[in-house]
């Protein structure tokens, strides 16, 4: 628009708003894997995908899962990318150092891939089909970012 | 009884319904209660996952604190590779969108959901978000307050009013048995802390966490699963009146009434008499303007099981009318039943179903 | 992804064609990175007046109104409930659709389906955004708090993510190249000045500026990427009847498919490259409305790309070319305007992106070439067209329009 924005009377509203999510059975039992650096796939009875996130029920057969198996922190980047852009830190609020880099990640032993961050923001160093190893915070607390990034192994 | 030359065309059959038991905070995730109700839907209209051709949900983000909040439940209403149409309102207009799409030949059978939490954040705080942000919202208004705003209004020239509202909310809480948050006395309603003046809090339809799935289908295709008796939809309509309330609908439900005209005229319904009526009223004076607005007369019977005050949850409580309207229909011959449904302040977007049995 | 998993087995739900109805006239707004001359109900009453003059009708021929918006990009609830005066649709049916980028196709879907209910004889559908008045990455933040919500890098890092794959597969023959998606960049950007309601209009640009362009996430540079718009667009739906008895021209719909997805991102194999909701979607709108060479028997396609590379990945998704083959197809020009199959002379959603209106004007652009009434963008003798919707990462809707009645 050609007009500048002072000619016309704006309104400013803060919203300030949490909240309280049930984590459900599944993701429960994860989170309190991942708090023993322990990861587990729960896997559907008919098509024997091996889901991670675990979930109540497989979307693709309409079934529901029962049957967990283990999940190594190790596994194959599928995919990455480096981000070049600010990003608020989901656990603490505030603005992450960029460049990161990010990683679609196969763990071994579960056939779907998770999304986290790479220990590297270099391009070069990030390869589809790189060995990848998770990293661990001291002090777990049962939480995604107990696992803070994946390395590539050496 | 509807007189014979009064029956119209069923619009779409209602094939099953479920919903979980409302409670103050259900423990579950959302995906989990969602998926209990849908395999109970299926399961109520004796009908597998492959039946269904389509799913219409409701959600609303900013209650679930999730963007895009469908995302969360399309695994769970079977939504994977099938056409999923997500309505942000109240879940009764999930379900008359649902009749559109099967009377516009898209599909055969729907799966309608819908789910809220009232438990994961200050519900009547988040509705402020659906006040215009230039004049309402600064003014600190918000679906509850709005309610008081329209009470104070009707009660301005009724010294009786209050009271009566306050035995009106009593009998509801002691008509649904088990309620989530019991009977309660007249006496105490009067005492209880006022809320959004002249309304107080034992005059609140108490509000927790629900889901409520129902399955719709086209009468007119021959299947083994779509009996004679199948409870019919014979009238849907629905309305958004205007946003700010106060210049004309605030003490009146016109919108209500345009949005039933709507659905009586579909079902060919001239003199609104029913077996069954379940409106969506969280506050008494609700039920009055209800009554008034959809022309059923001021003694006619509602709400049997105590209505919303049994307990009811954001977006799910039109369509979990409709669930009572065709559970206190089924297996009866010739008997008309109303559900109603609300979303936004003080009634503004209204939304009713007509369902009768053959 | 290397795994034994069974492939894609999920059933698919055959699409029944539904009853005729046509797109009688569409307006949009001028879009802009922001339009603080007005507020969101006036944004949406500019599209609303331009469809309704469009459409020779007056706002109390319309019956119901149908909107698509993503609230909380504006931080709202019910937006529909404020914004409905702009769409003269206080006292009318009134509701609202939400599945993120596909809202506006879904809507127009909605509308459809109302229009041919035989209860409506003409639907509004309206969708709109005003990013400009939210905090669009804070409305895009809120995703599933115990999985992503702490290591989200937002919907373009998620989206590089997918990309990387695609580009990946190059050298197997399945994938395209950093040129191959600036080219798309500058096919977008120079068809949008053609448009005058669109955001960007570079009609200079050049493949090595947009190589240029600042990195936003390997491999996505700035000009890869769609812009935040504000704006709103609108379509006017009516039954059959209705529009056969106008005695004028009309987009009639003959096919409309929407599939959705597994929501996680890792969830599927390859995303981009299989992408099989588009598939899937693709395959039930073509067979409803007798398509069986795409390339051949469409005249014009809008399709929502909010990356080049997804315009690149949606070329194989929706057969206008064999798979791998996408790359060929912007190298040989023929998705520009002069080329065999238009695509995106609006501009697409890489030139303007208001998100709850994005999948509306795909299917305003796709019936107003229909109509003859797209000027200096308009493909000549377009007969027959197709507008999609897309949304982050699983949801598509394909709709095929024609000049004919079905």
């Amino acid at each position: 628009m050609n007009s500048p924005t002072s000619e016309f009377v704006h309104t400013t509203i803060e919203l300030d708003m949490s909240w309280r999510y049930a984590s459900g059975d599944e993701m429960e039992r994860f989170l309190n894997g991942i708090a023993q650096r322990l990861i587990e796939a729960i896997r559907c009875p008919q098509c024997g995908r091996r889901y991670l996130p675990p979930r109540p029920f497989c979307g693709r057969c309409r079934v529901r899962m029962t049957e967990w198996v283990p999940v190594a922190d190790t596994g194959t980047l599928v995919a990455w990318t480096v981000v070049h852009l600010p990003i608020i830190d989901g656990r603490t609020g505030e603005p992450r150092p960029f460049p990161y880099g990010m990683g679609l990640i196969q763990l071994d032993g579960a056939d779907t891939a998770l999304n986290h961050y790479m220990a590297t923001a270099d391009p070069e160093l990030l390869t589809i089909g790189a060995r990848v190893q998770a990293v661990w915070r001291d002090e777990l607390e049962g939480a995604m970012d107990d696992i803070m990034h994946f390395e590539v192994m050496p | 009884m509807v007189p014979p030359d009064e029956r119209s065309r069923a619009l779409v059959s209602v094939l099953g319904t479920a919903e979980t038991k409302v409670t103050f905070e259900d423990p579950r995730s959302i995906p989990e209660m969602v998926l209990a109700v849908v395999e109970a839907a299926l399961e109520d209209a004796a009908l597998g996952w492959h039946d269904i051709d389509a799913v219409v949900t409701a959600s609303v983000d900013l209650f679930d604190g999730l963007t895009a909040s469908s995302i969360a439940v399309t695994e769970v209403v079977g939504a994977v590779m099938k056409p999923e149409t997500r309505i942000a309102a109240d879940g009764l207009a999930a379900a008359v969108h649902a009749v559109h799409q099967i009377m516009a030949g898209a599909y055969r059978r729907i799966l309608v959901v819908a789910h809220g939490k009232a438990s994961m954040a200050p519900y009547w705080d988040l509705t402020a978000w659906a006040m215009d942000p230039i004049f309402l919202q600064p003014l600190g208004v918000n679906f509850l307050t709005f309610a008081g705003l329209q009470a104070a209004m009707l009660a301005r020239h009724d010294p009786h009013a209050v009271s009566r509202w306050a035995t009106t909310a009593a009998l509801r809480r002691s008509a649904a048995t088990g309620g989530i948050a019991g009977p309660i006395s007249v006496d105490r309603v009067m005492a209880s802390p006022v809320v959004a003046s002249p309304l107080r809090a034992g005059m609140c339809a108490p509000v927790g966490d629900g889901a409520c799935a129902v399955i719709l289908g086209d009468p007119n295709i021959g299947d083994r699963n779509l009996g004679e008796e199948d409870v019919r939809i014979a009238g849907i309509g629905h309305d958004v009146g205007p946003h700010h309330l106060m210049i004309g609908e605030l003490t009146d439900w016109a919108g209500l009434r345009r949005a039933s005209q709507r659905a009586y005229t579909l079902a060919g319904v001239t003199k609104p008499t029913f077996a069954i009526v379940e409106p969506s009223c969280l506050f008494p004076h609700e039920e009055e303007l209800f009554v008034e607005a959809v022309g059923i007369g001021t003694t006619a019977p509602h709400s049997p099981g105590g209505g919303l005050f049994a307990g009811t949850a954001p977006v799910i409580s039109g369509l979990s009318r409709l669930l009572r309207v065709v559970r206190a229909l089924k297996g009866r011959t010739g008997e008309r039943g109303l559900a109603h449904g609300t979303w936004g302040p003080a009634g503004q977007g209204q939304v009713v179903v007509v369902a009768e049995t053959p | 992804m290397t795994s034994k998993m069974t492939p894609e087995t999920t059933p698919e739900t055959t699409s029944r064609a539904m009853t005729p109805v046509a797109i009688i006239g569409s307006g949009q707004t001028n879009h802009a990175k922001e339009r603080s001359d007005v507020s969101q109900p006036e944004l949406v009453r500019e599209a609303v007046d331009a469809a309704l003059q469009d459409a020779e009708i007056l706002p109390e021929d319309i019956d119901a109104v149908i909107f698509s918006n993503m609230e909380l990009f504006e931080g709202r609830a019910f937006p529909e409930l404020w914004v409905a005066e702009g769409a003269y649709g206080n006292g009318k049916p009134v509701f609202k659709v939400a599945t993120g980028g596909t809202s506006g196709t879904s809507a127009c879907i909605a509308g459809f389906h109302q229009a041919g209910s035989g209860i409506f004889d003409t639907v509004l559908v309206v969708g709109f955004e005003k990013h400009s008045e939210g905090h669009t990455q804070t409305g895009m933040a809120l995703v599933d708090p115990f999985w992503d919500r702490s290591v989200a890098s937002g919907a373009l890092g998620n989206f590089a993510l997918s990309i990387s794959q695609y580009v990946s597969e190059y050298m197997a023959g399945r994938g395209v190249t950093e040129e191959h998606a600036a080219q798309v960049a500058v096919k977008a950007r120079r068809n949008a000045a053609n448009n005058p309601h669109a955001h960007l209009q570079m009609p200079d640009l050049t493949v090595d500026e947009v190589l240029a362009s600042r990195m936003l996430a390997e491999p996505l540079h700035l000009l890869d990427m769609c812009p935040q718009s504000d704006g709103a667009a609108a379509i006017v739906v009516a039954s059959r009847d209705t529009a056969r008895k106008r005695g004028k021209a009309a987009a009639w719909v003959h096919g409309a498919a929407t599939r959705h997805d597994q929501p996680y991102l890792g969830d599927l194999d390859r995303r981009l490259v299989t992408t099989r909701a588009q598939r899937s979607a693709a395959a039930s709108a073509y067979a409803q409305a007798g398509i069986t060479k795409p390339l051949r028997d469409l005249d014009v396609a809008e399709i929502y790309e909010p990356a080049t590379y997804a315009e690149l990945a949606w070329y194989e998704a929706l057969g206008f070319c064999e798979d791998g083959q996408a790359g060929r197809l912007i190298d040989d020009g023929i998705t520009q305007m002069d080329g065999e199959l238009p695509v995106n002379p609006s501009g697409g959603v890489l030139s303007t992106n208001p998100v709850g209106a994005s999948g509306v004007i795909r299917v305003v652009e796709a019936s107003t070439q229909l109509l003859g009434r797209a000027e200096r963008r308009q493909v000549d003798g377009a007969r027959t067209a197709l507008a999609t919707g897309y949304g982050v990462y699983a949801w598509s809707d394909v709709i095929v329009l024609r000049s004919e009645m079905p």
